[in-house]
């Protein structure tokens, strides 16, 4: 099948610990299917991996969150919406961590309210030019 | 006994499979079973155990051996035994039971993707690496993610490469981490992490190198800086998680 200019795939992820590895495969299949290498792929992984902490370190936190991967075609845009805690603006040694390693991984990442509740977050990876 | 003996034995067992001389075959043989699985004995498993995985592979190759190839069994016992052995530590290294065809994959796409590197300069796509082993993508991207599972396998585990373990092999060069410290003011929390950690963080977000530039450094596969780094940021990250619930002491 030949990509369209977008493709749009959305999961719903429950706060539970073994859901990490569904994340894993679809962002792994997704990335695959944008153009991205492995390295780039792991390391939409690794945002996601932070993420995913953040939500499932919540006490009592049964919400789920979704995450929504946009395949353009020189980038991929992942949104993790409705997470239940925000990164953190850097006040404390958990969240400085957090975005260093976010903003390291991603080559755009951006953390917005949700009107709904919660928080999403954007993270964009573009298309290396070093394929022939 | 004598090569012709045991010869004689595997035509009779392999004529009644009688177990009687089953048994009498692996009571030649143990001396074997022992030697072998005191090859694997600093791997932190009990002998014990080793040398009933070995006996488990003794076994399969006396059901398997034919005598009438000319070839002396343990030329066919052994690689069998340490087959098991090997399979063994394999499975226990893993917290989440992969099956051995996608461990196999896993391995493939591990050789390929080094391969590739070193032959393109650069990473390879999921589609690429796919081509390379003959396998489709979706295969690829399941061999790649049972990479995972083996995520909380003991990074002291020495490696087929001698008595070196995993993290030994990314080296303990003393970088500016306290560089990363300071800028994150993470009050000492790299410090937790040993020099061996430090360096990977360091390689992966103070120099910027990617994993297969850090593989290709430090002479390991990408898959294994993968693993490395997803560890080592799992130790960082529940350092920082638990100082910061620690009660301020005036």
């Amino acid at each position: 099948m030949d990509k369209r200019d977008m493709e749009v795939v959305c999961i719903v992820v429950p706060p539970v610990e073994q859901m990490n590895r569904v994340v894993h495969l679809a962002t792994t299949a997704v990335a695959s299917r944008t153009g991205l290498n492995i390295d780039q792929a792991d390391d939409i992984n690794t945002a996601l991996d932070e993420l995913f902490r953040l939500s499932i370190s919540q006490p009592d936190n049964k919400q789920c969150f979704s995450v929504r991967y946009d395949i353009h075609n020189n980038r991929l845009e992942v949104l993790a919406e409705r997470l239940q805690a925000s990164i953190g603006d850097g006040s404390s040694k958990v969240s400085r961590y957090r975005r260093f390693i976010i903003e390291k991984v991603a080559d755009r990442f951006e953390e917005r309210t949700n009107p709904d509740g919660g928080f999403d977050v954007l993270l964009v990876k573009f298309i290396s030019n070093n394929l022939e | 006994m004598s090569r012709d003996e045991i010869n004689s034995l595997f035509l009779t067992y392999k004529e009644n499979k009688d177990p009687k001389i089953k048994n009498e075959i692996v009571g030649a043989f143990m001396d074997l079973v022992y030697s072998l699985s005191r090859r694997f004995a600093n791997r932190g498993e009990p002998l014990d155990d080793l040398v009933q995985v070995a006996s488990i592979g003794l076994l399969k190759a006396i059901d398997r051996f034919d005598p009438e190839r000319g070839v002396q069994f343990t030329t066919y016992a052994v690689p069998t035994i340490v087959g098991e052995l090997r399979r063994y530590f394999r499975d226990r290294a893993s917290t989440i039971r992969v099956p051995r065809g996608l461990r196999e994959r896993s391995y493939m796409l591990n050789i390929a993707i080094q391969k590739f590197s070193q032959e393109y300069g650069r990473t390879p796509t999921v589609r690429e690496i796919a081509a390379e082993v003959g396998i489709s993508e979706e295969e690829a991207i399941e061999g790649l993610e049972s990479n995972e599972a083996a995520t909380v396998a003991s990074l002291d585990m020495t490696t087929d490469e001698g008595n070196l373990s995993l993290l030994d092999m990314v080296g303990g060069e003393d970088h500016t981490l306290s560089l990363l410290d300071e800028r994150l003011s993470l009050a000492g929390a790299m410090s937790t992490l040993d020099t061996r950690e430090q360096n990977l963080l360091y390689l992966r977000f103070i120099e910027g190198l990617s994993q297969t530039e850090i593989a290709d450094r430090l002479e390991i596969s990408q898959m294994h800086v993968s693993r490395l780094l997803r560890r080592t940021l799992h130790s960082l990250r529940n350092n920082l998680t638990t100082s910061s619930r620690e009660p301020f002491i005036s």
